[in-house]
């Protein structure tokens, strides 16, 4: 949209701004102008004619929107609410304050403050003194079944075992759900289930993305499988963080799959800083962030760090072989290409000389004396439809001939011609060469008649030819050719097959970035238009969340130091202990996860959470230990039942008095669970992805994901669109769902597998049935429940148990 | 029985039934149409040769087109005449071109917005720009925007379905529910597939009989009732045990519908034996009972693009002209043009110069154009007869009366009752919109 002139722009009045009238200004007329004016006007200068600082009335802005301006009217669309209009006034009475963007070292939001001196935080304690504030009265404690079931779905993902629970049951000790955590998070499923977390956030897909289908990337699994083992591994969140922005050592460089699995610089910028710093800086792209003192400068002072990043291959093969495969692959190409162009000039010269004979054919009653093939071809195309051109008609053999030499003779000239304009064969050879060069053509009448005479067969745009009548591609011209020419036909085609039988297998690889050869600043695009570049701006880090002015970098692309800069900030660890807490919870501290600006939530434990961040850091960025401090809390511990006073005070539960239900397993929860229950779960660990079949039985993770079509049971139950980054999975109910449990026949087989688990007579199988799946005992009415669909259904266990693996109690956690 | 109780007590949307979002926030105010029925001539439809005549470029033909050069996809000839004829139409004298003879007697019908203009000339961006509004991928689509906002009228059948024969350029992102939840996705049906049970998954169990699975719901109401017993009050909860009863009877709804054989033979031929045809039909099927929006891509890849001849045109033309006037005459026929809303239309125009390059082999063919082209509305809502906006003399830039895809998306949005500036989503701390910054209603279509 154009950038309309009032005469005069909005905001540039340098005031000093006392605290209140700036917070005014930004809670209410900040988000206003953001509404109803930045759609036409930019917010970066505000004339003094606009505002009259303590006049409303002699302020232009306000009369506009006042309507009491003789010729402006603003916004034109319709006249503001009174209200807002009321907010205006009291904005300029107070002086028409505007905050100016936070001086450095000056933070604007909670988010980017200092930490406290690290302590053991008390998060219960924490906790109850909001919660006593506002006469919340916790939850209970839940039961042991319902704790170790909540636990083990949280830290891995998986359903407890029987036997799991009953030595739960009998360890009294007061440390018996430490040792449970304990073994959780020793356990390498732990690692599995929270690598999907963050390959959510990473946008993690195993293709590239077409328009019908992936083009796989054989080696995205080695990132998956880094992150998996680094969290196994409990690799210190920093540096955890920092290899995937800028690995350097060996064993680290898997990690840059975090960058390169995706779709160029601009995705790379986006991804990094939604991720590790919880910012919405993609928005600065083409304004300036509306919300959060992000300049559009800062974006591409951020991107020329990412363009001057390569997405590169890193070969895990010595350097021999990459260079064989690569030098092989060139000569299949050159082969290739050789062939093709000796094809077409063999071809075009034989349709010309043909094409001396069109009277001939033309006239002729039987093929005698002329090549029969080309004689049917001439009948066939006699006696079919009507022609796209004229020349055919009212014409005689010896016209039509003079007409077809002389655009034949046409056609060559302009054929040479346009070989000099390309360039030769290099420019022939190279897309971008072609599709700038404007060539010559036939008028299309008469290449019509030069397609059906000598053309290739072509397929293009809902339109196909099947070739010229005198036109003899790669697969017939042998007949034509003279021994010599026939020679060297069948050394093109076999140096290219010899080519292609030997090429090697490609070698393994990983996806990094490197750094370029010559690391460069970008230029701000104007409104985000590439083609519209406005000035250059060197390479730092975002303005706002340095304490003095930006240091620019100076290493290579500045990767490194981007990493050093993000590590340095206190939003990062902030924003990971807050991942981690809704990670069991439910619900962050802060409920946007992947924004900690303006426009984020705000904390509803503020102080809880910088107390858990500056404790995190101290305590080495352990995530294991950080995950036990949670978890080991009386709060985690909660049951989740509902109270009808404490809902009316907190119906949302942000303070947290009793536990989150989780209403459904997660996709990949949903499917471990299945093959877990019926002991079909194959337990391996790593490797390449493959397709989510009925007979995959590995876990989820391992599975393929596509970034085209996803896995439509997967998509059915949520799991999010690799192609945006996901904070949080989104959880729906609803009847296409139910029909996957009706109908999938992946959930028959568990049944029927789960089935075959079963011994003794019904009761007893029903009573195994209710420990393996729900962790109890069945009670009466229950027993007899089942022991009346066995009746009614003479002994379908498997639809018996396909009712029970469907049940909520099943597929919810509470 | 216990889940008719449960579905008594929550009436409304189930089909929709998303935790997050169980009621649609919409419509704003009295809507003009229920549904929209989008036929995507996927490629590109070139306005010169169809729409939008251009007499200048009979006299200006080879010759180079004066003036500055906008930015263009490749490099860009002299500018070329229209092969094919335009004639006036019905009582408003709409022109239409000789290729779509049988679309040019509903003239009166159409509504043809001459002077839209978009902003990237490559198709994946603009494709993205007219299906969800933003050039770069990640925002929900049209279709996602409608289900969210509007809910369903059939809870038996996805409220956004997609017909292609298999997959246009840049294929599921076109009917994405980006960072909408899930539910509201296009559900994307192969025209070129006929069994219900290739088009919406799961629909039918290998195995056991609907009486069986009767008696598994039964036994399945019961456990659920117990255990939401002792869980206490969670309404969510219970509506998701609600929606069995609605997968239960999509089992036998739904196919029905997905069988176009059901339609008279008479029907059937109007809209011929081609997959485009085909995929009217079924919208118009769809469109009947209730679905939202149903958008029908004209083919796979992009038929539509004719870089090297735009004599294809009239091929392309020929399979699409019957299907759309027989959806449009079907619709009537049904009482249903009123309040269905039919778009036509590509994710850009064409040049009026030649194309020539060295990637083409005809060199008779036009070039991407976002500077200037045409969509076409018809039905619910919008004026027949009449052409709105106009490009400069040759048909290469949009400049009177300038609809801007935001405005074109404003305008449907508000056909079906809703304002496209009130109808938000928050994702990462920020409200979206399917208009992004921009969009203004085209009031002068309005009926």
């Amino acid at each position: 949209m154009a950038i309309r002139g009032l005469g005069f722009a909005l905001f540039a009045l340098p005031l000093l701004c006392p605290a209140a009238p700036a917070d005014f200004f930004e809670q209410r007329i900040r988000p206003l102008f953001v509404k109803r004016c930045q759609g036409c006007h930019t917010i970066d200068k505000l004339s003094s004619a606009a505002v009259v600082p303590g006049n409303p009335e002699a302020s232009v802005l306000y009369q506009a929107v006042a309507r009491t301006h003789a010729k402006l009217q603003m916004p034109p669309t319709g006249k503001l609410p009174d209200a807002e209009i009321a907010d205006l006034a009291r904005w300029i009475t107070e002086g028409a304050v505007i905050p100016a963007a936070p001086p450095p070292g000056k933070p604007s939001s909670w988010a980017f403050s200092a930490l406290p001196q690290p302590a053991p935080v008390n998060i219960d304690a924490q906790l109850a003194k909001q919660r006593n504030e506002a006469k919340l009265t916790p939850n209970p404690r839940a039961d042991k079944r319902t704790l170790l079931r909540r636990v083990t779905y949280d830290l891995t993902g998986l359903p407890p075992t029987p036997a799991e629970l009953a030595a739960f049951d009998a360890d009294r000790s007061p440390d018996a759900f430490a040792k449970v955590v304990d073994r959780l998070l020793a356990s390498p499923h732990y690692g599995e289930r929270w690598a999907r977390h963050w390959l959510d956030l990473a946008r993690y897909a195993d293709g590239q993305l077409g328009a019908s289908s992936d083009t796989p990337y054989p080696n995205a699994y080695r990132y998956r499988d880094w992150v998996i083992h680094a969290l196994n591994a409990d690799r210190p969140y920093n540096e955890f963080a920092r290899a995937q922005i800028a690995a350097e050592k060996p064993e680290d460089l898997a990690a840059l799959g975090f960058q390169a699995l995706g779709h160029g610089a601009n995705d790379q910028l986006d991804v990094t800083t939604r991720t590790f710093l919880g910012l919405t800086v993609a928005c600065a792209q083409c304004h300036d962030h509306k919300y959060d003192p992000i300049p559009t400068k800062d974006y591409y002072s951020l991107l020329g760090v990412f363009k001057s990043s390569k997405v590169h291959e890193h070969p895990l093969a010595d350097e021999a072989t990459v260079k064989a495969y690569q030098d092989h692959k060139k000569r299949i190409d050159d082969a290739k290409f050789a062939l093709e162009r000796f094809v077409q000039l063999q071809a075009a010269d034989l349709a010309e000389l043909l094409a001396r004979q069109t009277a001939q054919y033309l006239t002729a009653k039987t093929a005698d004396g002329l090549d029969p093939e080309i004689f049917a071809r001439w009948q066939a195309y006699l006696k079919g439809p009507a022609k796209d051109h004229p020349f055919l008609e009212n014409t005689t053999p010896e016209k039509f001939q003079a007409l077809v030499n002389r655009i034949f003779a046409d056609r060559r000239g302009m054929e040479e011609r346009n070989f000099v304009k390309l360039g030769g064969t290099k420019g022939l050879r190279d897309e971008s060469t072609r599709q700038w060069t404007n060539l010559e053509s036939l008028p299309i009448l008469e290449y019509y008649l030069w397609r059906d005479l000598a053309s290739d067969p072509y397929n293009k745009d809902f339109f196909s030819f099947a070739g010229g009548i005198y036109y003899f591609g790669e697969k017939e011209i042998d007949r034509w050719l003279s021994p010599l020419w026939k020679a060297e036909h069948d050394r093109l085609r076999r140096e290219l097959k010899e080519l292609q039988d030997t090429l090697p297998k490609q070698y393994p690889f990983l996806h990094t970035l490197r750094d370029a050869d010559k690391p460069a600043n970008a230029k701000v695009a104007i409104r985000g238009d590439e083609q519209n570049l406005g000035e250059e701006v060197p390479r730092h880090f975002l303005t706002a969340l340095c304490d003095s002015e930006p240091a620019p970098f100076t290493k290579g692309s500045g990767r490194a130091e981007l990493a050093d800069a993000i590590l340095g900030h206190p939003l990062t660890a902030r924003v990971i202990v807050n991942r981690v807490w809704q990670g069991h919870f439910g619900a962050g501290i802060v409920a946007s996860a992947s924004n900690f600006g303006q426009l984020g939530e705000r904390p509803t434990h503020p102080a809880l959470l910088d107390a858990l961040a500056a404790e995190f850091i101290a305590d080495g960025w352990s995530l294991k230990r950080l995950h036990r401090r949670i978890v080991l809390t009386d709060a985690y511990a909660m049951s989740s039942a509902y109270t009808a006073a404490n809902a009316q005070i907190d119906p949302e539960n942000k303070l947290l008095w009793r536990a989150n239900l989780k209403p459904r397993l997660d996709a990949e929860a949903l499917r471990d669970s299945l093959l877990a229950v019926a002991g079909q779960l194959d337990r391996t660990a790593g490797g390449p992805a493959q397709p989510l079949a009925d007979t995959f039985h590995r876990r989820t993770v391992y599975g393929y994901v596509g970034r085209t079509k996803p896995d439509p049971s997967l998509a059915l139950f949520d799991f999010p669109n690799p192609n945006n980054p996901a904070e949080k999975r989104t959880v729906t109910l609803g009847p296409m769902q139910r029909l996957y449990f009706l109908n999938n026949s992946f959930v028959a087989r568990q049944a029927e597998a789960f089935t075959q688990r079963l011994t003794g007579d019904d009761r007893t199988k029903i009573q195994q049935a209710y420990q393996t799946l729900y962790l109890r005992a069945p009670r009466e009415e229950e027993i007899t429940m089942g022991l009346q669909f066995l009746q009614q259904s003479g002994g379908a266990w498997p639809q018996y148990a396909q009712v029970l693996m469907t049940a909520t109690e099943f597929t919810a956690v509470n | 029985m216990l889940r008719r109780d449960i579905l008594k007590g929550i009436g409304g949307s189930l089909g929709m039934l998303g935790m997050a979002h169980a009621a649609a926030p919409g419509p704003h105010f009295a809507p003009k149409a229920k549904r929209v029925i989008f036929l995507f001539l996927n490629g590109g439809m070139s306005q010169v040769d169809t729409f939008d005549p251009k007499p200048v470029l009979d006299q200006r033909d080879g010759q180079p087109m004066p003036g500055p050069k906008l930015q263009t996809d490749r490099a860009a000839g002299n500018l070329m005449k229209s092969p094919f004829r335009f004639a006036r139409h019905g009582q408003s004298g709409l022109p239409v071109s000789e290729i779509f003879p049988k679309l040019a007697k509903r003239a009166d019908d159409l509504c043809v917005i001459r002077s839209m203009h978009s902003d990237n000339g490559n198709h994946g961006p603009s494709l993205l720009m007219m299906n969800c509004g933003h050039n770069l991928p990640g925002r929900p689509s049209m279709g996602s925007w409608l289900t969210y906002g509007l809910g369903t009228d059939n809870h038996n059948l996805p409220g956004f379905v997609v017909l292609c024969p298999g997959y246009p350029v840049l294929g599921p992102q076109l009917w994405d529910s980006a960072f909408l939840p899930a539910t509201y996705q296009g559900t994307h049906l192969l025209t070129k597939e006929s069994g219900p049970e290739k088009i919406l998954q799961n629909i039918r169990n290998a195995k056991l009989s609907l009486g069986e699975q009767e008696r598994q719901l039964a036994l399945l109401d019961r456990l659920n009732a117990g255990y939401l017993q002792q869980l206490g009050h969670e309404p969510q909860m219970e509506a998701s045990i609600a929606s069995m009863e609605v997968a239960f009877r999509m089992q036998t709804e739904a196919p029905e519908i997905f069988n176009i054989s059901n339609e008279p033979e008479a029907i059937r031929a109007r809209y011929g034996d081609h997959e485009f045809g085909r995929g009217c039909l079924m919208a118009l099927r769809l469109a009947e009972k209730g679905v939202r929006m149903v958008q029908v891509y004209f083919g796979n890849f992009q038929p539509w693009d004719s870089h090297d001849d735009i004599r294809v045109h009239s091929k392309l033309a020929q399979a699409a002209d019957g299907p759309i006037a027989a959806l449009l005459e079907d619709l009537k026929q049904r009482g249903m043009f009123d309040d269905t809303l039919v778009v036509i239309g590509s994710e850009f125009g064409r040049t009026p110069m030649i194309q020539n390059s060295g990637l083409e082999r005809v060199g008779n063919g036009r070039d991407h154009n976002v500077h200037g082209f045409t969509t076409v509305l018809a039905g619910g809502g919008v004026k027949g007869g009449m052409a709105y906006g106009a490009t400069d003399e040759f048909g290469y830039k949009a400049v009177e009366n300038k609809v801007h895809v935001h405005d074109l998306q404003a305008t449907i949005l508000h056909l079906m009752g809703l304002d496209h500036t009130r109808l938000t989503y928050r994702y990462s701390g920020r409200d979206y919109r399917l208009t992004d910054v921009g969009g203004h209603v085209v009031k002068p279509v309005l009926a």
